[in-house]
């Protein structure tokens, strides 16, 4: 365990135990668990059994920034004046119907369930982002951590060899406006970001050096830092420097998980020639390979123009990629354990602007969860017969954090402490949408 | 952290400078020094803890502490040499004084307050910002020049860069101007819960907008100018829906009462305002300020006797941050009542002599660099648990910004026999100014992975980053590396690395597991080289502003 | 040459519609205008009078998008793939036809009323016997995927004078001619400005051709739409026009407009004085260029987003149909 350790909150040792400490001894040769989190303690410690049930849980997250419509795919309105011309279709879920655009998707609607009623009230792009990727607003004197932050510490193994966080954000559009950001937890955290490549950078060994001597430079590094350590905290920065180091060589192990043509050809083509497929097929990989959140962006869904155009395009895509995503994760067995969530900063105006378009909206708007933990073909919250805004079970950004975070089989009401404040992980008195839980 | 509204009216009189008094008991005299200011207060916050600070720093720590805070990189080995050979008595002032005069601290001073102001934007402030520093503008100077630049010369056009590129989105640039000048966060009263937030967040946002809101850009941003209205008022609503005017309000709940502040344009003046921006347009020529402008109007107010509190303390919080690794008041854009500072007389101290010196950036940092409290160690060996880091007991540790990690791997990686030898000379400066810059690349690299945050983009950067190995580890003429290959013995090879990238002698632990792995590289010494003079620049020693 | 200035272009008359419109075709010398829209509803209104009041028609099941008038009858084509023939006289329905699989965007009648072109993203041009609704020919010429994955889109159609010769035009920039006597493929053109993708900034396609006309005496083709696009969220570039000598495959004229825009409708002067697209972003503009399209002459807003547009028989003026909105314009008084 690392350096100095705070007081737990109420003071009682019951609480010294951690989830990471308890599976950091269990796991044969763990390393010094991230000497960041001396700075948290988990305040309300379940049952060790019980928080044992994440174990293995992982997520995908595509992410359809720009805001996709809700009204082009997951709660269409067919002939209303708000409608637009797509037809909704039948779905393998009787009475559920979704845009005629996700042929795919309505015949595996009993592995995904649709929230319709997330209310969430920031319609920038900037705003937005941070809220549906924090799950709440952003406070001033506390930098919170994304959602794939949380997930990479919740689920994620303190001396996992792979990336805990990886996120492919390919289009340039909204790439500044939620970049991951590890918040509190610390940089340990911080994700593992794509941009313009399709392997992370500097994750190649340089042809100029003989690996035993990458190697055994990272040893001595070490030894002179040991030095450096003596008599001071390895909280805060000190403790990110020498993690950020010890995590090098594993992740440059796992270089290949990113190198899709190692998958047969097969598979590749069941994925199409896509980059948003080619990019949840690596998510896939990584998956397997035991990465807990990966983030795949799509972008340019925000249609002020020709939004039945973009949708045309875009939806089927999205149809295309998100079904052989669950058919490939259900085949391997991964289903199970895996949620995959679509969601964006938020969705698009039901009213159709002059040049065909339609504009930021967040009072009424849709996300999916599929997979781990969430109950297939279930439909939650309702919106009006023009979609304008929700008339039955709204959710909000903190709700639906909630019952993601129940549905992984994490305690939505866990806390950390910052400091000295305890930061729960979904504010106070926040309730999940049980209705979806599995 | 909320705000209650009350509690913020009640900082805008405590804050009046010219009465710190309010706080309870007298500050020590104004005529004292600024390190003695310092000392009295961190001293005696510590002193009632019953703790024992961490002793004072060596020779080689202050050397590199003081040249990585004032001139934005570490010192070269000779300096450090030179510095701790000499037995005069007032060698730190006189360290302290050099490096200040020195384009460094320009360079430095210029990279701090652009981050400040800019926040990563990558506009281009900078040119008004090193010709400011390079004279030693005053903040307040500074502050009105960027709130009311002046668009017919030259140093006003570079000044512009501040508000051009945000005048568009006056919701933000209220929150970034209330936030960086006044050391006050109000966009955090978009919260709903608190039910005095409300109030607070309606008059004294929309206050603060309705001094930049008759401003807008006439033309692109760039090839543009500024242009204020002189008259017009505009409305919000409350969160219940009401309409209400926006009145110029500083955050202190001043308002501001001309009658073209207060009321609505008449159709008259309406067209003198457009006529002013239609003869710019013609003229490809800023427009004439407006008689009252509400700008000006914004400076006005926050340097006023009464309420330059607000902006005296928000420079003072910042600096100190900077040198001490954290405010006297955490978060630094929390100032306000239910956020005290941890040494309130010391911040009301340093806001009052900041102001009687004309807010002279360079004279406060010289104050507090040549304070105990700056010089101690940043080890904690004494007893027990470390003392938490708001006392300033010991030195925080604090990670070199990019700028400065940038600066010092090129100054670390230089062969130090092609340095002048005089090192107190303005060649010696001028040497350093040109290897300095040649990081440039670096500095690139470092903000693409990871934007100079302590993470494993940065680690994974150094370990297999091509630009790192090709630049320094480079083994050229010129270069440590290609110094360290022409030397014969490795205990040479060991020493003069560690001395050009610690800045001082390896320790004997240090020196045998060092020439240890050269010994079992004998069949690849030059690589060998690299190796060692990798694990030392990616060592927390050279990381760290220790 | 003289086309009318901006300041000439007068809305004389305004009718508000619930549904956007996207179609219209009027009855030579008749003020009779039938439209079609947003709301799956084929209407008809006189704008002759004082008041003028809509009446229905009929519906399809989807957005109404193509109008044609074809001897005694109306066509109408919408995104339900349907061709429905509406009697003129006692404004029943003929017949309705399953004539694409995909999206109907745009139906044409040959000058001498006898067919019917209907182009859809099934990308199959098909003609039709105007009186009978019989099929004559399938034109196939337009890929059904875009290059980059993507399903294309066939937006565009148009006939020649004389009747012999029928182009159409996709979302990439095709062009392909047609002769309509033997459905032969005659000329085909690239027009790739029209078409934005862009693998590292924008990938989303967006644009294609929207519009198509022939010169009165058939030699010049023009095409309209929207140049490359900076961001393709907002539709950001200018109303662009290509005009070519087709039989040459050789563009002859291109003419962008002032601000955003796309180009619906393109119509050229019967005596070559003008060639005037319409569009918009949002809101209308008319665009008036040389006829050879090498300059642009005049740009007039209009009221609302421009989807199409039925010239005056004495060239006085339009009717323009698009975004909640029918509005008449004149540009002679």
């Amino acid at each position: 365990m690392a350096a100095t350790r705070p007081s737990s909150f109420c003071g009682s040792s019951d609480h010294t135990i951690d989830r990471r400490g308890f599976l950091g001894t269990i796991a044969a040769g763990a390393s010094a668990f991230a000497a960041d989190m001396t700075a948290l303690e988990v305040l309300k410690t379940p049952a060790v059994a019980a928080d044992l049930k994440n174990k293995g849980k992982r997520v995908i997250l595509l992410w359809l920034a720009g805001g996709s419509s809700q009204l082009e795919t997951w709660d269409p309105k067919p002939g209303a004046p708000t409608g637009g011309p797509f037809r909704s279709i039948p779905t393998s879920v009787p009475s559920v119907r979704i845009s005629e655009l996700m042929p795919r998707m309505a015949a595996r609607m009993d592995r995904t369930c649709i929230i319709r009623s997330l209310n969430t009230k920031i319609g920038d792009h900037g705003g937005g982002a941070r809220l549906m990727m924090q799950g709440r607003r952003d406070d001033p004197s506390v930098r919170y951590p994304d959602m794939g932050a949380v997930l990479a510490h919740e689920l994620g193994r303190a001396d996992s060899r792979v990336p805990d966080y990886v996120t492919f954000y390919s289009a340039t559009e909204g790439r500044g406006m939620a970049p991951g950001t590890p918040g509190f937890l610390g940089e340990r955290y911080a994700p593992m970001s794509l941009t313009t490549e399709t392997v992370p950078a500097n994750l190649r060994k340089l042809d100029t050096i003989e690996d035993i001597d990458h190697q055994q430079r990272a040893e001595l590094r070490d030894l002179l830092s040991r030095r450096f350590e003596r008599d001071r905290s390895l909280s805060g920065a000190l403790g990110s420097h020498n993690v950020a180091y010890e995590r090098v060589r594993g992740l440059m192990a796992s270089e290949s998980l990113f190198d899709i043509r190692r998958e047969p050809q097969a598979v590749r083509d069941r994925y199409g020639p896509t980059q948003f497929g080619e990019q949840a097929l690596v998510a896939r990989r990584l998956i397997e390979a035991g990465v807990p959140f990966v983030r795949v962006a799509r972008a340019w869904w925000d249609s002020h123009g020709q939004n039945f155009e973009t949708h045309q395009e875009m939806v089927p895509e999205l149809d295309h990629v998100m079904a052989i995503l669950l058919d490939d994760l259900a085949e391997r067995g991964l289903l199970q354990d895996t949620l995959v969530i679509t969601l964006a900063e938020f969705g698009r105006t039901p009213e159709i602007n002059p040049s065909l378009g339609r504009d930021h909206f967040a009072s009424a708007w849709s996300a999916t969860l599929s997979g781990a933990g969430v109950k297939g073909g279930a439909v939650y919250g309702k919106t009006d017969a023009n979609g304008r805004s929700v008339v039955d079970g709204q959710v909000g950004p903190a709700e639906l954090f909630a019952t993601i975070y129940q549905a992984l089989g994490i305690d939505h009401e866990k806390q950390y402490m910052v400091g000295s404040r305890p930061v729960p992980l979904t504010d106070a008195g926040t309730e999940p949408v049980t209705a979806v839980l599995a | 952290m909320r705000i209650r509204g009350k509690a913020i009216a009640i900082v805008g009189i405590m804050l009046g400078a010219s009465n710190p008094a309010s706080m309870g008991g007298e500050l020590l005299p104004a005529d004292r020094p600024i390190a003695e200011a310092v000392d009295y207060y961190v001293d005696e916050a510590i002193h009632r803890e019953g703790i024992q600070p961490a002793p004072t720093a060596d020779d080689t720590t202050m050397i590199r502490r003081l040249t990585l805070d004032l001139a934005g990189r570490i010192p070269t080995n000779a300096e450090a040499q030179d510095f701790v050979g000499s037995s005069d008595s007032g060698k730190i002032v006189a360290l302290v004084d050099r490096l200040l005069n020195s384009p460094g601290y320009v360079r430095h001073q210029t990279a701090e307050l652009d981050e400040l102001l800019m926040a990563g934007r990558r506009d281009h402030l900078r040119d008004y910002l090193t010709r400011s520093v390079s004279v030693n503008r005053p903040w307040d100077r500074i502050f009105r020049e960027l709130m009311l630049p002046d668009e017919s010369e030259t140093l006003g056009k570079m000044a512009a860069s501040y508000l051009k590129p945000q005048i568009k989105d006056a919701d933000r640039l209220t929150a970034d101007v209330s936030s960086t000048f006044f050391g006050v966060n109000i966009s955090c009263a978009q919260c709903h819960d608190h039910p005095l937030v409300e109030d607070w967040k309606q008059d004294h946002f929309y206050g603060m907008k309705a001094f930049f809101e008759r401003t807008t850009l006439l033309g692109k941003s760039k090839d543009g100018f500024l242009a204020e209205r002189g008259f017009g008022t505009s409305r919000f609503k409350t969160t219940e829906g009401v309409e209400r005017p926006a009145r110029m309000m500083f955050l202190s709940g001043r308002k501001a009462t001309e009658p073209e502040a207060t009321r609505d344009a008449t159709e008259e003046e309406k067209k003198l305002d457009k006529a002013r921006f239609e003869k710019s347009q013609k003229d490809k020529a800023p427009p004439a300020p407006p008689r009252f402008s509400a700008r000006a109007k914004l400076v006005e107010l926050s340097l006023s006797p009464e309420d330059r509190g607000f902006f005296a303390r928000a420079i003072v919080n910042r600096i100190w941050a900077r040198l001490f690794g954290r405010g006297l008041v955490m978060p630094m854009d929390q100032m306000h009542s239910a956020n005290p500072p941890s040494h309130p007389e010391l911040l009301d101290w340093l806001a009052r002599d900041t102001i009687a010196h004309g807010y002279d950036l360079k004279r406060l940092i010289r104050g507090m660099v040549l304070s105990h409290a700056y010089a101690r160690e940043s080890r904690w060996s004494g007893k027990g648990e470390p003392p938490r880091p708001s006392l300033f007991a010991v030195a925080a540790l604090r990670p070199m910004t990019l700028e400065q990690l940038a600066a010092s791997l090129r100054i670390a990686t230089t062969d130090p026999s092609t340095l002048p030898d005089d090192q107190k000379s303005a060649e010696l400066d001028r040497r350093i100014e040109t290897i300095v810059q040649q990081g440039s690349p670096i500095a690139e690299a470092l903000r693409s992975a990871g934007d100079g945050q302590i993470g494993v983009a940065e680690a994974l950067l150094f370990s297999n980053g091509k630009r790192m190995d090709e630049d320094l580890l480079s083994d050229r003429d010129g270069r440590l590396l290609g110094r360290m290959l022409k030397l014969s013995s490795p205990d040479e090879q060991v020493t003069i690395a560690v001395r050009n990238i610690f800045g001082r002698e390896p320790d004997p632990d240090e020196r045998t597991a060092l020439r240890k792995y050269l010994g079992l590289r004998t069949d690849r010494p030059a690589e060998a080289c690299r190796q060692v003079v990798w694990a030392l620049l990616t060592s927390p020693e050279f990381r760290f502003n220790h | 040459m003289s086309a009318p200035s901006a300041e000439k272009v007068k809305v004389v008359k305004q009718l508000a519609r619930p549904e956007i419109v996207f179609a219209a075709a009027r009855r030579k010398g008749t003020s009779l205008l039938y439209f079609g829209g947003s709301d799956f509803r084929v209407h008809a209104v006189d704008l002759g009078r004082d008041r003028p009041e809509a009446r229905e028609l009929g519906a399809h099941s989807s957005y109404v998008t193509g109008l044609a008038v074809a001897g005694g009858s109306l066509v109408s084509g919408g995104y339900d793939g349907r061709l429905n023939w509406w009697d003129l006289s006692s404004g029943s329905q003929i017949r309705s036809l399953e004539a694409h699989a995909k999206w109907i965007r745009r139906i044409a009648a040959s000058p001498d009323g006898r067919l019917i072109a209907s182009v859809a993203d099934d990308m199959v041009c098909r003609l039709w016997d105007a009186e009978t609704g019989a099929l004559r020919s399938e034109l196939r010429g337009h890929e059904e995927m875009t290059p980059h994955h993507f399903p294309s889109m066939l937006y565009a159609c148009a006939f020649s004078e004389d009747g012999q010769h029928l182009a159409t035009g996709d979302k990439v920039g095709r062009v392909n001619l047609w002769s309509v006597e033997d459905g032969c493929s005659v000329a085909r053109l690239e027009t790739p400005t029209f078409y934005t993708w862009d693998p590292v900034q924008r990938r989303h396609s967006i644009g294609g051709i929207r519009a198509l006309a022939f010169s009165p005496d058939g030699s010049r083709l023009a095409i309209g739409g929207i140049g490359q696009i900076g961001n393709i969220d907002h539709l950001d570039s200018k109303p662009r026009i290509e005009v070519f000598d087709w039989r040459a495959g050789r563009r002859i004229g291109e003419a962008q407009g002032e601000g955003r825009g796309m180009v619906e409708h393109l119509v050229f002067h019967p005596r070559g004085e003008w060639l005037m697209g319409a569009g918009g972003y949002s809101d209308g503009l008319l665009l008036f260029c040389e006829s050879d399209g090498t300059k642009a002459l005049a740009q007039a807003k209009m009221p609302m987003y421009v989807h199409d547009m039925v010239l005056n028989d004495d060239l006085s003026g339009a009717v323009a149909v698009g975004h909640h909105k029918i509005a008449a314009v004149n540009w002679s008084a």
